[in-house]
């Protein structure tokens, strides 16, 4: 299948401009020939790609006889895998795991695996935006869409959307909240340095903002790919 | 009865008690386990502690070595934390590698130390560029009864407490390091961060400190660590059922509250502990 | 080791034990909840858990199943900062493989194994702090916890250390008096038929002395052994009155 590819130019401008935009983002869909969905997705100079294989069949051991088994891979550009991956395969698997409809596919399994591109900042979002629009491609029943905002704190206590890697060395804070596209209430959190409540509060805010663009970002794409 | 039906549905068991606002074993929503510590238990560690929450038990041991510095890191020492889940916690866990649940929870427990910066590795530096004290903090869970991310904060940051570190100089002619195992000194502490830990269960009912049945049957967990002045240094939701606003505002005032009642008894139990 | 007298002059050993004492022992039963049985025991300053999971269909290789026999599993761990320096690895060097192999020796000898057929027994060690008499203190703590469990045994199985320190053969040595270089024995029994389970010693011991060394670990074992059946006896007793208590 040709690939297809979105971009959202226009509206979002480049860092240089104000820090409450989203850098701006580009998908294809359907890059690899051999997984049931693939996707690449990038925000800015940060960039993704993931595979999703299934439902397909699973090994005993796992096999949950209510639901379909959700399992994560997460794989770095250099080293080795060690614990930072493992927690980020956590958080990755559980939001997969309340995303998709897993009670439609009884003792099946659902592989996705993540590649590491170009790390440049709020690398975690990108990873969730990626395997959102991955499973999007594979056509897996999905009770909502997912989508993920990275936003920092400086030292002024400033509030910065979608840091880069080198706004991130100065920040005193960082979190990343993923949202769910009916109600969005707030699936999954990770969060670096400390902050007050109120503080948090405020991001909360202003992320669930910035990821509704994230979501039409998505019903464009598949709207391009599917309008062919 | 009551046990065949908690065998063969267990969610609808849960589902009866929690109409009435409480859990099986008696505690209401927001209620945490008996809490108990005991500082200073094994002689050949440096610092420890053990904690039990309800049934679930972690032991900390922190044994300190003196090492090179990271070369970009001249000046700092080195906090390595571990967190290991032996198979003899729990019937769950297996002998062999550390299990997924054991890399998950190291790995939260670098971060909080990290992120809430409760001790300054500039004070862990014995001569820049050459020597450092490295901290290994190693968490042994005992018994596994749920909640053990919670336990292990608290065993981690009571067995700190209780570190004392001989002073070690160096001698410039030469070069060696000395040690005057008579002159003691503690770490300073910082701040002390405190987790909390709620489970959500059916999309919508939350509950603070799960035991290892109910942690089975959530469809959702959420961990706030909080240090002094009510600022939270992590918030860390899985996935899982999604959360709204208010909930997650209540679970962060649970928290707080939390946080204080843990810091008093950690403080009173080391009035009585000699050093 | 120059200047420190492991037996003094006037008899008394480093910790101001005599010869033929033993060092304190504390032990409680039922400690974890998780378990089928736990037990946690203190000599002195040598501090050891055991838990036992079982009997359980088998986990695992299929291929170790036995037709007449329950498997008996044995892990032997010490936590990293059991000992003066740290332990880098808690399980899986050679020290705790051949700890686990003698642990396994030790119960399949004393469960009664045809019981339970096909099935496997899990036994946990865990030691906290390390002062010398690791072997010992695991096999007392392993005996309580399968006690704890309720899974049937011939007799107690009880073990205790002796050593020959400078003409006089002494019981229950600690971490000092083994890394002085003089031989080490170690013994498990079963007290009341006194048949030696596992007898074990390292360095060199004159033949002529090998028998009073022995004779000085068998009364220890049976020391250990009155220790162990007064702690389970107060054990099942207040476990027995809380029962009748919550009955009534």
């Amino acid at each position: 299948m040709p690939a297809h590819r979105s971009t959202m130019g226009s509206k979002f401008r480049t860092r240089s401009s104000s820090p409450m935009e989203l850098r701006p983002m580009l998908s294809e869909v359907s890059v690899l020939s051999r997984s049931d969905g693939s996707a690449s997705f990038s925000q800015g100079d940060c960039c993704a790609l993931a595979a999703v294989y299934g439902p397909g069949e699973v090994k005993v051991a796992k096999e949950l006889s209510d639901k379909a088994s959700v399992e994560v891979v997460f794989k770095m550009k250099v080293g080795l895998p060690g614990c930072k991956e493992k927690i980020q395969e956590r958080i990755l698997r559980n939001t997969c795991e309340t995303a998709i409809a897993a009670t439609l596919y009884p003792r099946t399994a659902i592989d996705i695996v993540i590649q590491e591109m170009h790390n440049s900042g709020s690398f975690l979002a990108t990873c969730i935006n990626c395997v959102c629009m991955a499973m999007l491609d594979a056509c897996v029943d999905m009770k909502y869409l997912v989508a993920a905002v990275t936003c920092g704190l400086n030292s002024e206590g400033e509030l910065i959307l979608d840091p880069t890697l080198e706004q991130e060395s100065d920040l005193t804070a960082l979190m990343i909240f993923a949202y769910e596209s009916s109600n969005f209430e707030v699936i999954a959190t990770y969060t670096t340095g400390s902050f007050t409540s109120d503080q948090f509060q405020i991001c909360l805010i202003h992320c669930r903002e910035a990821s509704k663009h994230i979501f039409q970002f998505f019903r464009d794409t598949m709207a391009r790919k599917l309008s062919k | 009865m009551a046990a065949d039906f908690k065998t063969a549905q267990p969610v609808e068991y849960y589902r009866k008690f929690l109409e009435k606002d409480v859990r099986p074993d008696g505690r209401e929503l927001g209620e945490i386990r008996p809490t108990m510590i005991n500082i200073g238990s094994i002689s050949t560690a440096e610092g420890s502690a053990l904690v039990k929450l309800g049934n679930t038990t972690v032991l900390c041991g922190v044994k300190a070595e003196v090492t090179n510095p990271k070369s970009e890191e001249p000046d700092k020492g080195i906090i390595v934390p571990n967190v290991d889940l032996p198979a003899l916690c729990s019937p769950r866990f297996r002998p062999g590698p550390p299990s997924e649940q054991a890399q998950v929870v190291s790995q939260f427990m670098v971060e909080v130390i990290q992120n809430s910066g409760c001790i300054d590795p500039k004070d862990l530096c014995i001569k820049a560029g050459k020597h450092v004290w490295v901290l290994y903090c190693d968490l042994v869970c005992l018994d596994y009864d749920g909640n053990v991310t919670d336990a292990c904060v608290l065993a981690l940051m009571a067995a700190l407490k209780n570190v004392s570190l001989p002073k070690v100089t160096l001698n410039e002619e030469s070069g060696n390091l000395e040690t005057h195992m008579q002159e003691k000194w503690g770490l300073n502490i910082l701040c002390q961060p405190v987790a909390t830990t709620f489970a959500i269960f059916d999309d919508c009912i939350v509950f603070a400190d799960p035991t290892d049945e109910e942690e089975n049957l959530a469809t959702g967990k959420v961990t706030i660590v909080t240090t002094e002045e009510d600022k939270i240094c992590f918030v860390h939701k899985p996935g899982g059922s999604p959360l709204s606003d208010d909930k997650l505002q209540n679970c962060l005032q649970r928290s707080f509250i939390r946080a204080r009642e843990a810091r008093n008894l950690v403080e009173t139990t080391l009035v009585n502990v000699d050093r | 080791m120059a200047g420190l007298e492991l037996l003094s002059d006037q008899g008394f050993r480093i910790d101001g034990r005599r010869p033929h004492e033993l060092r304190r022992i504390q032990c409680r039963m039922g400690v974890f909840g998780q378990a089928e049985g736990s037990a946690y025991v203190e000599q002195g300053n040598t501090k050891v858990l055991a838990a036992v999971y079982g009997p359980h269909e088998i986990r695992g290789s299929r291929g170790k199943m036995q037709p007449d026999k329950v498997l008996i599993n044995c892990q032997y761990s010490m936590a990293t900062f059991s000992t003066g320096e740290r332990k880098r690895r808690p399980r899986g060097d050679r020290k705790s493989q051949e700890m686990t192999k003698h642990l396994q020796q030790t119960f399949e000898a004393a469960v009664l194994t045809h019981l339970y057929p096909r099935s496997q027994i899990d036994i946990f060690v865990e030691v906290l702090q390390s002062d010398g008499g690791n072997y010992c203190a695991s096999v007392n703590a392993a005996t309580l916890a399968i006690i704890d469990a309720g899974i049937p045994m011939k007799d107690y199985v009880c073990a205790c250390s002796a050593s020959y320190i400078e003409d006089n053969p002494v019981v229950d040595i600690n971490y000092l008096e083994e890394s002085s270089g003089s031989a080490e024995l170690i013994m498990a029994m079963l007290p009341k038929s006194e048949q030696i389970v596992l007898l074990q010693m390292n360095s060199r011991l004159h033949e002529d002395n090998l028998s009073k060394v022995m004779d000085m670990a068998t009364q220890g074992c049976k020391d250990v052994h009155s220790i162990l059946d007064t702690a389970v006896r107060e054990h099942l007793t207040s476990s027995i009155a809380l029962q009748d208590s919550s009955v009534t």
